[in-house]
C-alpha cells in the first residue's frame, strides 16, 4: 500500500485530488491534464478517486431529515423566547409584589389590626394558590399518560 | 455587519442540520450523541446570533466550526474517543431502500472506520458536504494549503481500505 501510494506522489500526487475538486489554477490544471494523457497510472487513479468521492456524495452518512431539524429549531426558539417571556414576567410580579408589600406595610395608615386582616387574607390566598400549583406540578411531571391524545 | 436576519439564519441551518450531523457522526461514532452535539449547536447559533460575524465567512463553516469544537467537548466529558463501527452511518435506514443503501453504505462505513478521524472529517467535509478547500481550512482551523495534500492522503488511505475490503 505504501508503495503505491508513492508511486502515485511521484507523479501529479495530490494535484489529482485538486483537479478533482476544481481547486487548481489553469496551469495546474494543463500539467495534470498533459501528464494523464501519457500516464495511464495516473489516469486510473484519477477515475478511482472520482468514483470515490462520487460514492461518498451519494452515501447517506445522516438520516435525520430537514423537517426533523426544523421542528428542532421551532422547539429551540419557542424555549428561549418562552424562557426570556417567564423570566420577565416573574421579575415583574416580583417588583410589583415588593412594593405593594412596601406601601402596604410601611406606608398605609391603616392600624396593626387591618394589617394583620388583610395581610392574613392575602397570605392565605398566596398560600393556597402555591400548594394547588405544587400539586399541578408534581402531578404533570410523572403523569405516565400526559402524552396521550384523546 | 453581524448576521442581520434571525429567519434566514435558521432556514440555513436547516438545510446544514444533515450534514453537520454526518460530520458530527464521524468525529463521536454516535448518531444519538452526533444529533444531541448538533442540537447544543443549533442553540448556541440561535440564542447568540451576534457570535456570528458574516465578514468572516459563510455561516456554514461557522457553523461546522461550532458543531465540531461540541463534538470535542463531548468527547472529552466521555474521555474516550473508541469508535463503535456500527454507528458511523446513521443506522436509521429507511426499509424500502434499505437493501442497496446498506450495502453499499455498510461497506463505506466499515472503511470509514479504519481510517483516522481526520480523514474522516476532511472527507466528509469535502466530498459529502461539498465545502470549498478555504472553507475547510476554515471549519478544522488549518493553514488553507495544507487541505489538498490531507485530502488526498485520506482519499487514498479510503481508497485502499475500500480495495483491501474488496478482496
Amino acid at each position: 500500500m505504501a508503495n503505491k501510494t508513492q508511486r502515485i506522489d511521484e507523479h501529479v500526487g495530490e494535484l489529482l485530488s485538486g483537479y478533482l475538486d476544481g481547486e487548481l489554477t489553469q496551469q495546474q490544471r494543463q500539467r495534470v491534464d498533459i501528464h494523464c494523457d501519457t500516464c495511464t497510472e495516473c489516469k486510473k487513479n484519477l477515475e478511482e478517486l472520482r468514483a470515490l468521492r462520487e460514492s461518498i456524495g451519494k452515501s447517506r452518512l445522516s438520516e435525520i431529515d430537514q423537517d426533523v431539524w426544523r421542528e428542532m429549531m421551532d422547539d429551540t426558539t419557542v424555549r428561549t423566547s418562552r424562557g426570556i417571556g417567564w423570566l420577565l414576567f416573574l421579575g415583574g410580579v416580583l417588583v410589583a409584589m415588593g412594593i405593594g408589600v412596601y406601601e402596604f406595610v410601611i406606608a398605609s395608615s391603616l392600624g396593626l389590626v387591618e394589617k394583620l386582616i388583610v395581610g392574613a387574607t392575602y397570605g392565605g390566598l398566596a398560600v393556597l394558590f402555591f400548594s394547588v400549583l405544587r400539586q399541578r406540578l408534581i402531578e404533570r411531571k410523572t403523569d405516565k399518560y400526559k402524552d396521550v391524545e384523546i | 455587519m453581524k448576521y442581520m436576519n434571525i429567519h434566514e439564519m435558521r432556514q440555513e441551518l436547516v438545510q446544514l442540520g444533515g450534514g453537520a450531523h454526518a460530520l458530527a457522526i464521524q468525529i463521536l461514532g454516535n448518531a444519538d450523541d452526533a444529533a444531541d452535539a448538533v442540537q447544543d449547536a443549533v442553540t448556541t447559533a440561535l440564542t447568540k446570533p451576534g457570535a456570528y460575524d458574516d465578514r468572516k465567512g459563510p455561516l456554514n463553516s461557522w457553523f461546522l466550526r461550532v458543531v465540531r469544537n461540541r463534538c470535542f467537548d463531548l468527547l472529552r466529558r466521555r474521555r474516550s474517543s473508541d469508535m463503535p463501527v456500527d454507528e458511523l452511518v446513521d443506522p436509521a435506514a429507511n426499509p424500502e431502500q434499505a437493501l442497496e443503501i446498506a450495502q453499499r453504505d455498510q461497506v463505506l462505513k466499515q472503511a470509514l472506520a479504519l481510517i483516522s478521524s481526520e480523514q474522516r472529517q476532511i472527507i466528509v467535509l469535502r466530498d459529502y458536504l461539498d465545502l470549498s478547500y478555504a472553507e475547510i481550512a476554515d471549519v478544522l482551523s488549518v493553514a488553507q494549503g495544507t487541505v489538498m495534500s490531507r485530502l488526498h492522503r485520506a482519499r487514498l488511505a479510503l481508497r485502499e481500505v475500500l480495495k483491501g475490503h474488496g478482496e
